[in-house]
């Protein structure tokens, strides 16, 4: 299953000039003058697959949890919390799903708009979702609740750096591949 | 090798269940400290019981920690004996911290809870760790 067309050359073109300064990259390329030949170095990012991994085995074990802990305190919230929350979990259930494929896609297939979808989905969507459970008391936060929000949000948080990490040198190393072909 | 596909998440979801129970008992362990104590207690001795608590819970993040850095960093998530032992301490933690949450059980089992779920794969983790970064032993 691919993202469409549109979606794919907007995203690339996100990374592309709003993420990454060209006119930097090209000046750190140029060092590598003597590889003229096309470079096959493996550009996934280890740290980013680990932790999408794991992510994933933790995602059931989160998703039990809440569910069942929002159960339990359901009688006691307030009328619009009620509908927040449940809101709140159908939301981060579909954007962890669409979040872990979009990363294992971009990172082991090395295509940039995936990851770079995937990238956004985690730090504009789940990150503040995520902050919401863990800090607004107003929602009876449960001692079981604080945990398994606190080992999502240490996946979110290393999935952010190390996704922004792999974007970059994805990013650079297809520019230059894109310069040095002119070569051929 | 198929074994070895199944223990590194198994290791890891085991890691993680006791490090979930060892947070939600932090955050809800007044009913424990009040199991240690007789029927009627002074403040000083529900702060002095509570300070014992958290200190165990304290050093029991701390051997996590030690387990964790081994097990991401590579040097024991792909050796077996460590990870069948670490699965089989961290999965009978849970289970035993689970009774020490729900029927409030004194502080003193849970010393006996630490020492034999938590000392024993952090200590195997430190053997392994001066074994790969000492002796330069492969990691396997």
């Amino acid at each position: 299953m691919e993202l469409p067309e549109t979606i794919r050359k907007r995203l690339e073109g996100f990374s592309r000039n709003v993420l990454f300064d060209q006119t930097r990259m090209w000046g750190f390329s140029k060092e590598n003058d003597a590889v003229l030949s096309h470079d096959k170095r493996v550009l996934s990012s280890l740290p980013l697959q680990m932790s999408l991994y794991f992510n994933m085995w933790f995602f059931p074990l989160w998703w039990i949890s809440e569910t069942v802990m929002l159960h339990f305190k359901y009688p006691f919230l307030s009328d619009y919390y009620k509908f927040i929350l449940v809101t709140v979990l159908l939301l981060m259930t579909l954007f962890e799903g669409i979040r872990l494929y979009l990363g294992y896609m971009g990172n082991l297939q090395e295509k940039v708009p995936e990851l770079a979808g995937f990238w956004l989905l985690s730090i504009l969507l789940q990150f503040p979702l995520i902050l919401f459970q863990l800090f607004n008391e107003a929602i009876l936060i449960q001692p079981l609740e604080r945990g398994v929000h606190i080992v999502l949000a240490i996946f979110i948080l290393t999935q952010a750096v190390a996704g922004f990490l792999a974007l970059r040198d994805m990013v650079s190393h297809t520019a230059s591949q894109f310069h040095l072909r002119q070569f051929d | 090798m198929s074994a070895i596909s199944s223990l590194v998440p198994a290791r890891f979801l085991t890691i993680i269940a006791h490090l979930v129970i060892v947070i939600t008992i932090f955050w809800s362990r007044e009913n424990n400290v009040k199991a240690s104590l007789p029927l009627e207690f002074t403040q000083e001795q529900y702060d002095s019981e509570d300070q014992k608590l958290v200190v165990a819970l304290a050093v029991t993040l701390g051997l996590f920690a030690i387990e964790l850095s081994g097990f991401f960093s590579g040097v024991s998530m792909f050796n077996c004996s460590q990870g069948l032992l670490s699965t089989g301490a961290h999965a009978s933690a849970s289970v035993a911290l689970l009774f020490f949450l729900f029927e409030q059980w004194e502080l003193d089992i849970y010393w006996a809870i630490l020492a034999i779920c938590s000392v024993l794969p952090a200590v195997v983790e430190i053997i392994l760790f001066v074994g790969v970064f000492g002796l330069k032993k492969k990691p396997l």
